[in-house]
């Protein structure tokens, strides 16, 4: 999305460009070098894409020559170059109404809330709300102050397109385009790597710089951004390196070095979008990341309780059953087995009436007293090891329910 | 239940008649002890409940005859031991005993921690017969209770404690003989204390629930903790309790959190994030006993200071600071709402009482049991369905959480009112719902959290479609 922009305003600047400085500085005189066949035919061009966003025109490049005539693949060009630009527009707009969502902590609907939110936004507390891309100026006419952009802007703008997306893709395509259309010479494709270059290292430099002083403030999150330092390093001193190695140095794939772009500059890209994500190692970082984080997590809050409660009741069942003592009563000891053993076959009586009652609501043919003698047999057997039950009383109730 | 009483009853008459048993209340039964005995115990049977004090072994025989009569609904198990080796008896009763159906609240009751506040104890021995009996007489208020709740027992925590109170000669028993347990604890001051916790937190930031950490190492290692207390303690971790009472004597009122005052001072009124809801089901309890709902009722003891009772319940700050409590201990440390029922004026009551006593208390018993069934309740689970166990819960206005179950199952009390529910877990987005809660039944809210690496692959296959189209549309 953003190199369509900075396409646009390559061929801004490329319309005003001198041979030695690459960009015009704001209010500049052209060079009367650049009033050649393509200046004049691309003017009608930048104008109408001005035009077509409805702000300001820019003052910085003032029209010098009148629109000529317009060549036909030009007029397609511009065309197919609106409807990106306008799909484009769309898109930021969209993304600017996500960013804006991302500040209400809460979606009150009904509906789930966490759509709105970015993940992104939640989870990487590298980008705070200023530098979080959607805020960008969304057409990428203007600077967030209103002016229009100068050519430092410019440059600038792309380099930090090429920095956010990792992508030194985005700079290739848009400079082999522009050179297919004809409207730059190899010497201006040249001069615009070498300013991308400069703004693209200096750019590094002060995030760098910046990620570490946040790194410093904040310590809830240096967890989850552990896994994301050395990764997030890696590819800056890559970029770091292709530069300062020199424009004939060759790289390996997933390196950024814009003195490479040359030779293949006149390459049509593969189609195989998942190849493309070596483009992203940032963005492919921050997921590996993000999945070693939750899964740290996960172990810490194992609850144990459940098997603390069971090992326990292990032990406590283990130990015979003290309160027997409390049995021994003067006069009553005859009197009390004889109670108790008809207090528990009166129970077992109303159960068995009960379960032949209820099984019958439930259309079962026979009741099934073998189960319940095998289930209670067991369960006697359970009680008396957990000391609810005495070895007496649960022959007791085994024998009554094998004589019924 | 015939003879088994009888052992008790014959030492008990002995020594009542010791102490002037004539002038007891037993005026039916004029003839020799023995028989008059075995006629008031059968005037004082109902449908197998035997109106009297149950010592241990009756306690326990009593508990296994529940269980023998309704197998399909019961099940007594024991939370441990108390420091003479008495079991802490529990029966359970539901349609799948031993067995947390999710989505099922699990509800408890505790009676007789103060060995010598003998009401409760007794009151549960009849209640687990009498949940039994209308059980089996198709009682559909009985029979919806158990087939949605998971409804647990402890006639008594301090066994112990009642043995000795129980043990001492004469009707009358004494204030305080057999109150704390056997190693002199009182158990309902020997939880850690959450409370000053809890108030330090909200002064300076910090949790608001779930506040004993690390659990099983403080409870385990922590000698001064009675086997009661941290018995009960593993019992509330083990078990995703919801609503609780706590049974004593010694006067008539539904207490309810916090029990602690804020400021340390002897009576000042402690509202807990949940005052509400908790004046609502205090008052489920009281509203159906005659004599603590009763606005004329005179304070127990003459010079007794009820000020602080409404409508039969009370704030327990606003009565008297209590620190240490189980009650507040359930609130702070668990999902578990609890309240401190005050069952008689007296403590330890004549028998002859204890049927009165539960023509009292039986409606309470029961309303207070189906306040269970109220506020919001639902599933936390992911994307693909799996419950996430231990999500938050939280509702807004309310400064107290809770958290969902192992089956991803919770339950959340409310008064009727609007609300918004958020339930929220590491490594998920959280999401937030708005509800109506009636006064009953609970309104069901289910929670469908997005895991961040799901949302992560979303935001993925996005920034692909973007390349795709841009790839495209571009003709690279």
């Amino acid at each position: 999305m953003g190199f369509l922009w900075t396409g646009t305003w390559i061929l801004v600047l490329v319309l005003h460009s001198t041979p030695i400085q690459a960009f015009p500085k704001p209010g500049g005189i052209q060079d009367k070098s650049l009033h050649n066949r393509e200046l004049s035919a691309e003017r009608p061009l930048n104008e109408q894409i001005a035009e077509a966003e409805a702000d300001k025109i820019k003052k910085t490049y003032p029209p010098e020559n009148k629109p000529g005539d317009s060549n036909y693949s030009f007029v397609d060009n511009l065309n197919l170059l609106k409807a990106i630009t306008e799909k484009e527009k769309i898109e930021k707009e969209r993304q600017s109404i996500r960013s804006s969502s991302f500040d209400n902590k809460l979606n009150v609907e009904d509906v789930d809330s966490t759509k709105n939110r970015k993940l992104i936004d939640d989870y990487d507390s590298t980008k705070s709300g200023l530098d979080h891309k959607f805020q960008d100026d969304p057409d990428g006419l203007h600077q967030l102050d209103g002016t229009p952009l100068t050519a430092e802007d410019i440059v600038h703008k792309i380099a930090t397109r090429i920095y956010e997306e990792n992508d030194r893709g985005v700079f290739d395509k848009i400079v082999s385009k522009l050179l297919n259309l004809g409207l730059i010479t190899e010497n201006q494709a040249h001069t615009l790597e070498d300013e991308v270059a400069e703004a693209l290292q200096k750019l590094i430099s002060e995030e760098a710089n910046n990620y570490e002083e946040e790194l410093n403030k904040s310590t809830s999150r240096t967890e989850n951004q552990a896994g994301k330092i050395p990764e997030k390093v890696t590819p800056m001193a890559a970029i770091q390196d292709g530069f300062t190695n020199g424009e004939n140095d060759e790289t390996v794939s997933n390196t950024l070095t814009l003195t490479n772009g040359l030779e293949r500059r006149t390459k049509t890209y593969g189609e195989d979008d998942f190849e493309e994500l070596q483009y992203f190692p940032n963005f492919y970082a921050l997921l590996k990341s993000i999945d070693s984080v939750p899964s740290e997590k996960s172990h810490e809050e194992t609850d144990s309780t459940k098997e603390e409660a069971a090992k326990m009741e292990k032990e406590y069942g283990a130990l015979k059953d003290s309160t027997k003592d409390d049995n021994s009563n003067p006069g009553g000891k005859t009197d009390e087995p004889k109670g108790k053993t008809e207090a528990y076959l009166e129970a077992i009586r109303k159960n068995i009436e009960w379960l032949k009652k209820h099984d019958k609501k439930a259309n079962k043919e026979d009741y099934d007293l073998s189960k319940m003698r095998d289930f209670i047999n067991q369960q006697a057997d359970a009680y008396v090891e957990k000391g609810i039950l005495d070895k007496e009383e649960a022959d007791a109730i085994k024998r009554i329910y094998s004589s019924l | 239940m015939a003879g088994q009483g009888g052992s008790a009853l014959l030492a008990l008459c002995v020594a009542l008649a010791a102490c002037g048993w004539l002038l007891g209340a037993d005026a039916q039964e004029p003839g020799a002890p023995a028989a008059g005995m075995r006629r008031r115990r059968r005037l004082q049977q109902e449908d197998g409940i035997s109106f009297e004090y149950h010592r241990y072994p009756e306690l326990r025989e009593a508990l296994v005859s529940v269980w023998l009569q309704c197998t399909a609904i019961s099940r007594i198990y024991t939370v441990g031991r108390s420091f003479e080796g008495r079991e802490l008896l529990v029966i359970e009763l539901s349609d799948n005993p031993g067995v947390h159906e999710p989505g099922e609240p699990e509800f408890k009751y505790i009676g007789n921690m103060h060995g010598n506040e003998a009401v409760g104890r007794e009151l549960l021995i009849f209640l687990a017969q009498y949940l039994c009996n209308e059980y089996q007489k198709g009682n559909e208020t009985i029979v919806n209770l158990i087939h949605n709740t998971r409804i647990h027992i402890m006639p008594s925590l301090n066994p112990d404690g009642f043995e000795k109170a129980a043990s001492q000669p004469g009707e009358l028993k004494d204030w305080f003989v057999g109150r704390s347990n056997a190693q002199g604890i009182d158990l309902n001051r020997n939880f850690p204390d959450l409370d000053r916790i809890v108030y330090l937190n909200e002064k300076e930031g910090g949790p608001n629930n779930h506040l004993l950490k690390n659990l099983k190492k403080i409870v385990d290692q922590n000698t001064k903790l009675a086997p009661e207390t941290k018995a009960v303690i593993h019992w509330i971790m083990d078990i995703p309790f919801v609503l609780s009472a706590n049974l004593h004597g010694g006067d008539l009122v539904a207490n309810y959190p916090y029990d602690e005052t804020r400021s340390g001072s002897a009576h000042e009124y402690s509202s807990c994030p949940d005052d509400a809801i908790f004046q609502s089901v205090a008052r489920a309890y009281s509203s159906f006993n005659p004599a603590m709902s009763d606005p004329n009722r005179p304070p127990c003891r003459k010079n007794d200071d009820d000020s602080s009772f409404v409508d039969g319940t009370t704030n327990g700050g606003a009565w008297y600071s209590v620190p240490g409590g189980m009650q507040d201990f359930n609130y702070l440390s668990s999902n578990c709402f609890e309240i401190t029922v005050e069952l008689s004026c007296e403590k330890f009551p004549p028998e002859e009482t204890l049927k009165s006593y539960w023509e009292d208390n039986k409606n309470s018993l029961i309303s207070y049991l189906e306040q269970i069934h109220r506020g919001v309740k639902g599933f936390v689970r992911d994307l693909q369905g799996n419950p996430i166990a231990n999500a938050t819960i939280s509702v807004e206005g309310i400064d107290h959480d809770i958290t969902s179950a192992k089956d991803g199952d919770y339950w959340r009390l409310l008064v009727p009112g609007n609300y918004k529910l958020t339930a929220s877990a590491p490594g998920y987005l959280a999401i937030t719902k708005k509800v109506a809660v009636p006064y009953s039944p609970a309104v069901g809210v289910d929670f469908e959290l997005e895991s961040f690496s799901e949302r992560k692959e979303e935001e993925k296959e996005e920034l692909m479609e973007w390349w795709k189209m841009m790839s495209e549309t571009l003709n690279f």
